[in-house]
């Protein structure tokens, strides 16, 4: 009875007028940055971090994950109109979702996505409540040692599932550690690495960073296509619901769909793009038709538009449980969070109910307001796609600017931005993923503390971290999985799962 | 194609011992008693562990000299002109951001950025930008209360 009571107090809090404008606010803003290519939610959310510093933690965080939700719903539209993912995790969308549309059903395509989504995002949202409570719970016993193996199994997975070279990615995660590190250390209050200059004393800004990496380095990477005009299908209202052979055909993808992106969306480094991948595969596996795959099965978009909800749902049960984000977007949560003065972690259910009961149920709500404005504003969406990017591109860096400068009115920041956007530009040109660094970056205070925490604890004993079990476990799956890279065995397999569908 | 060295596992290495030496400089501690420079010292090793096997799988793999991309297809000919009046106009931007003030500044990168180069329409450009920087102005300055730099004009 006490979740249901807990729910209740959540509703109570995001039925509040100014969290209900935020939740809409929130979803509608995702669901236009899903639908439209050259920004992401990542980009998004750090653009809106700074807006969020003059609201209530929790009408923020409403706010920022109804955006993050809200793009995984709008992705589905520019794959399936324009066969462009609005987002990486509806690339797996274009495949089948354009095809439909090729064939005239784009209705059934977007409208099945769309009810995929609801069905997922909601039962997703089921699973959170009960999994974050019973996990807060259990890592109230955690010290030092277990959160630094537990970051370090995060680090080492989402390095792992990166794209393209694993040894690439781990480059990128010791820079992005390095870079964590510049500025005052917690323990000393010593200054360090910044090289005599006043704008690193307090170290980089997480969202000039952020910024740089993925909103200004994907507008220099869509300058190579400027000029080029996009086809948008068209599409009616009244053509959008999927009919009974449609139902029947995507309700077992739909369900499937929900349990591995929920399942992988918990894991560190799972989230959203893996999800959906994966159950397309599976999808294929199952079907009696797989030769229909890619040539517009409705069952390819139905899972993995499902299971990429799903995992955006389960992906907070990490953040709010233990304060360790699964993902990049994930982890400006939890920089949101702090940044407000919440102590993420287990005990932040309990000591800030408001804010995870508050968040929880808005997503409820927020599923419901996506379903009833994706459908009858697949219209607008469309009109927007056909904004040709020379037009929305100085705008995208005009909001970066004003995003970033807006923290400390410094223009400090707006150098940093600058110099991460043309190193994520130059990175992502040599097939350098910026998400292991961005990650690593936001983990390293943690990691550093913990670490050193836990050696003092220990008297500089290594023992601490290989003879207690919830040590041993994430370290010893950590290095499995980077000594796996080395084997080519193992190597042939990740690439397999990684690039499956490509 | 096998024996080539790869230069980015190169850069790696030389980037790890610069990050060692700068953590050796700040002091690294013990093992019971960590200081500031431990985990970067760390961060830097690994940088230089994983650089090595770069270079090593360079020279003993075809398959990671193959995947190598000319640089000319990485940094197509006619995208580099683009890129770098557009990257320019941004450290213009910013290095004259608190002189000029948002309005003034803004009004200039945004009619910059707008122009069309296959059909430049000044007039329209310059329209675009105006639009922008009011309704910025208004969203931003007005009603979100963000501190936009003034700059020669009394506008915030």
């Amino acid at each position: 009875m006490s979740l249901v009571h807990d729910l209740f107090y959540g509703f109570g809090i995001a039925m509040q007028p100014w969290n209900l404008l935020a939740c809409f606010l929130g979803v509608f803003i995702g669901t236009l940055v899903g639908v439209l290519p050259g920004i992401g939610p990542v980009g998004a959310m750090s653009l809106l971090l700074p807006i969020t510093f003059g609201i209530s933690p929790v009408t923020g965080i409403i706010m920022l994950a109804g955006i993050y939700y809200g793009s995984m719903y709008g992705g589905s539209t520019t794959s399936i109109l324009v066969n462009i993912p609005g987002e990486a995790a509806s690339v797996v969308t274009c495949l089948d979702g354009h095809q439909m549309a090729l064939k005239g059903r784009a209705g059934p395509a977007l409208g099945i996505a769309a009810f995929g989504s609801f069905i997922a995002g909601t039962l997703g949202l089921i699973g959170l409540m009960f999994l974050a409570n019973i996990l807060a719970r259990v890592a109230v016993i955690f010290g030092p040692a277990e959160y630094f193996a537990l970051m370090w199994l995060g680090l080492s997975l989402v390095t792992y599932l990166t794209q393209g070279s694993v040894l690439k990615g781990l480059t990128m995660a010791g820079l992005g550690l390095f870079l964590s590190l510049i500025g005052q250390d917690v323990i000393t209050g010593k200054v360090r690495f910044a090289f005599g200059l006043m704008g690193l004393v307090d170290g980089v800004g997480l969202v000039p960073l952020v910024m740089g990496m993925f909103g200004v380095s994907e507008v220099l990477l869509n300058l190579e296509n400027l000029y080029e005009k996009r086809e948008v299908m068209k599409t009616r209202l009244r053509e959008l619901l999927p009919n009974r052979e449609d139902w029947k055909r995507s309700a077992a993808p739909i369900g499937r769909g929900t349990l591995i992106g929920f399942f992988l969306g918990i894991l560190p480094g799972g989230g959203s793009v893996i999800s959906s991948f994966v159950s397309y595969a599976t999808e294929k596996k199952l079907s009696k038709h797989p030769e229909e795959f890619g040539k517009g099965a409705i069952e390819g978009v139905a899972g993995p538009e499902s299971a990429n909800n799903a995992a955006s749902s389960s992906g907070f049960i990490p953040l709010f449980s233990l304060g360790i984000p699964a993902n990049v977007i994930m982890a400006l949560l939890l920089g949101a969070l702090m940044i407000h003065g919440l102590r993420p972690g287990p005990l932040l259910i309990t000591e800030n109910p408001e804010v995870f009961w508050g968040t929880v149920a808005s997503m409820y709500m927020g599923n419901v307001m996506l379903l009833v404005l994706n459908l009858p504003l697949i219209g607008l969406w469309v009109q927007i796609l056909k904004v040709p990017y020379r037009t929305l591109f100085p705008l995208i860096l005009l909001f970066c600017f004003i995003g970033a400068y807006s923290i400390s009115a410094n223009t400090f920041d707006l150098y940093i931005m600058l110099v991460f956007g043309i190193l994520g530009y130059a990175f992502r040109k040599m097939g350098y993923e910026p998400a292991p660094l961005v990650l690593a970056f936001i983990l390293g205070p943690m990691l550093e503390q913990n670490l050193r925490q836990a050696l003092i604890l220990s008297e500089g004993s290594m023992a601490v971290f290989v003879t207690r079990p919830l040590t041993a476990a994430p370290l010893l799956v950590s290095l499995i999985l980077l000594l796996s890279t080395i084997l080519p065995s193992l190597r042939r397999k990740r690439k397999e799962v990684i690039t499956e569908e490509d | 194609m096998k024996g080539r060295i790869d230069t980015g596992g190169f850069g790696w290495v030389i980037l790890g011992s610069l990050i060692c030496f700068l953590a050796w400089r700040v002091r690294l501690g013990t093992f019971s008693e960590p200081g500031p420079g431990f985990i970067a010292f760390g961060a830097g090793s690994f940088l230089c562990v994983v650089g090595i096997i770069m270079l090593l799988s360079g020279l003993v793999s075809p398959a990671s000299t193959e995947e190598r991309v000319p640089w000319d297809r990485l940094f197509p000919r006619g995208v580099r002109l683009r890129l770098a009046y557009t990257v320019l106009l941004l450290f213009l931007y910013t290095m004259f951001l608190d002189k000029l003030g948002y309005v003034i500044g803004t009004f200039l990168l945004m009619w910059g950025l707008f122009l069309n180069w296959e059909r430049p329409r000044w007039v329209t450009s310059m329209v675009a930008s105006l639009v922008t920087v009011g309704v910025t102005y208004l969203v931003f300055e007005v009603w979100l209360h963000c501190q936009l730099p003034r700059g020669i004009l009394p506008l915030g």
